[in-house]
């Protein structure tokens, strides 16, 4: 059984008088890919972020290794540990190669072992081309790799993707595909929220729904691990 | 017309012969304003980062503001300083009436609402996926900020630029705290006030054309600034 990284019970998030989000339960789990699917305004994005600690909810009880803690102490730990990938990925105003550095650079890792990383993770990503030029002028799918790279490489536990394959044509689909299933084979936990079904739900261990707020667990037959019966109860709606 | 012409060759003489007097305005006109302009931005991109991306009560109210105070005339800021640091005022002890320090403070409070209202403008426009990129990546709250501002750079530079256009040209507050005393609070606006009123127009004009050829430059800097950000794009 793999192990659970986080745990959310009752996470509230409104906006005025409408309450977008009522998760009762929800975890992250190593080496785990979450499907979480939705139609457009159902609140996919506002949970990502409240995973990756980068939105405040209204309220929330999180247990991370066991232990609960208050969100202020949970969202330092998330804003280390869980890298949040955008829809449409912000490229620093900089070349792809100092975006790959950034997060190395804020995490103190030395210069030499920087240069290590960056070119191991252009290599990884097959953007080895790309590494010289400026990020903001790639395309949609090159800035999704470059992203995921830039995520990757600072080997966060969990990786929080929205629509990582929007606007993408088939071959930028393809390699975007490939590389999250690589993440998750490497250990990495991976929330995905996503309307491409088709395309993400072979990659998935579990796919949920966000609807009214709640989500609500979508039929899928485990494909990928053995373990997966302990967790596609959830979340105990 | 010859008069003019006259008084112009004068002028381009006393610039190119390094005239001391002439050189020692310029300097001092430069050395007030660029510290103003040093003190006075970084708390004033602070402010302005906090009023475009921060939730406190009274925000809108500081934002009119500080737009309000773009319209306050160089003269009332300098008479207001004046009244401080007069003798009677309540920063009377301090002794910093007539001094390049008064100045410098006039010039501080002139440009502040200049950087702020255009800080504010330009970190207003810029993405918030830039912060919450930075914050993901590992980034701290400070560290997060200032890579917000890097991505607005040009708009924040155009904002340094202006303030800086703006406390050079002024002339109100600098005669008023300064008191345009020779070799040391003389400055390039105070010093064309004087020398026009004492008829030595060609003086006047080799300070008028110092600050043609800088506001020429500022504007050549602000255009391809926004020709690399159009670029850029």
């Amino acid at each position: 059984m793999k192990p659970v990284l986080l745990e959310f019970h009752n996470v509230v998030k409104s906006y005025g008088d409408r309450i977008l989000l009522h998760v009762n339960e929800f975890d992250v789990i190593q080496g785990f890919c979450t499907l979480v699917s939705g139609d457009n305004g159902a609140g996919k994005t506002t949970l990502l972020k409240i995973l990756a600690g980068l939105l405040k909810p209204e309220r929330a009880d999180v247990v991370v290794n066991g232990i609960q803690l208050s969100w202020h102490k949970a969202r330092i730990r998330f804003l280390k540990n869980i890298a949040f990938v955008h829809q449409d990925p912000y490229m620093l105003d900089t070349t792809v190669e100092r975006n790959l550095a950034y997060g190395l650079r804020m995490a103190r890792v030395p210069k030499d072992q920087i240069e290590d990383k960056v070119a191991e993770g252009l290599h990884w990503a097959r953007l080895d081309h790309l590494m010289h030029r400026k990020a903001k002028r790639l395309s949609g799918g090159e800035k999704q790799r470059v992203a995921l790279t830039r995520a990757r490489i600072l080997a966060p536990r969990a990786l929080i993707l929205d629509e990582p394959t929007a606007n993408m044509d088939l071959q930028s689909r393809i390699a975007t595909y490939q590389l999250i299933q690589q993440l998750r084979d490497e250990g990495m936990a991976v929330v995905v929220a996503s309307h491409d079904r088709s395309g993400l739900e072979p990659l998935a261990d579990r796919h949920l729904q966000l609807t009214g707020g709640k989500l609500v667990p979508v039929d899928m037959v485990a494909r990928h691990h053995p373990s997966i019966d302990n967790v596609t109860r959830f979340p105990r709606n | 017309m010859e008069h003019v012409n006259q008084a112009i060759v004068q002028a381009l003489t006393l610039l190119f012969s390094g005239d001391p007097e002439l050189w020692t305005i310029i300097r001092i006109s430069f050395g007030v304003s660029l510290q103003a302009i040093l003190y006075a931005t970084p708390l004033a991109l602070l402010i302005a980062f906090l009023l475009a991306h921060g939730r406190f009560p009274g925000q809108q109210t500081l934002i009119t503001i500080f737009h309000t105070l773009l319209a306050v005339p160089a003269v009332v800021v300098g008479l207001t300083l004046y009244i401080v640091l007069s003798h009677t005022g309540p920063l009377g002890s301090l002794d910093l009436l007539f001094t390049q320090t008064a100045m410098i403070v006039g010039q501080v409070l002139l440009s502040f609402p200049i950087l702020v209202a255009m800080g504010h403008s330009a970190l207003s426009a810029s993405d918030t996926r830039a912060w919450e990129t930075a914050r993901s990546l590992g980034a701290p709250p400070w560290r997060s900020m200032l890579t917000v501002m890097y991505e607005v750079r040009f708009g924040l530079f155009a904002a340094v630029i202006a303030a800086f256009g703006r406390i050079i040209a002024e002339v109100g507050c600098s005669l008023m705290v300064g008191g345009n005393i020779l070799n040391f609070t003389r400055n390039i606006t105070t010093a064309i006030a004087m020398e026009t009123t004492k008829g030595e127009f060609a003086r006047g004009i080799a300070l008028g054309i110092v600050l043609l050829v800088l506001a020429l430059l500022l504007n050549f800097t602000l255009t391809a600034m926004r020709t690399r950000l159009d670029w850029v794009r």
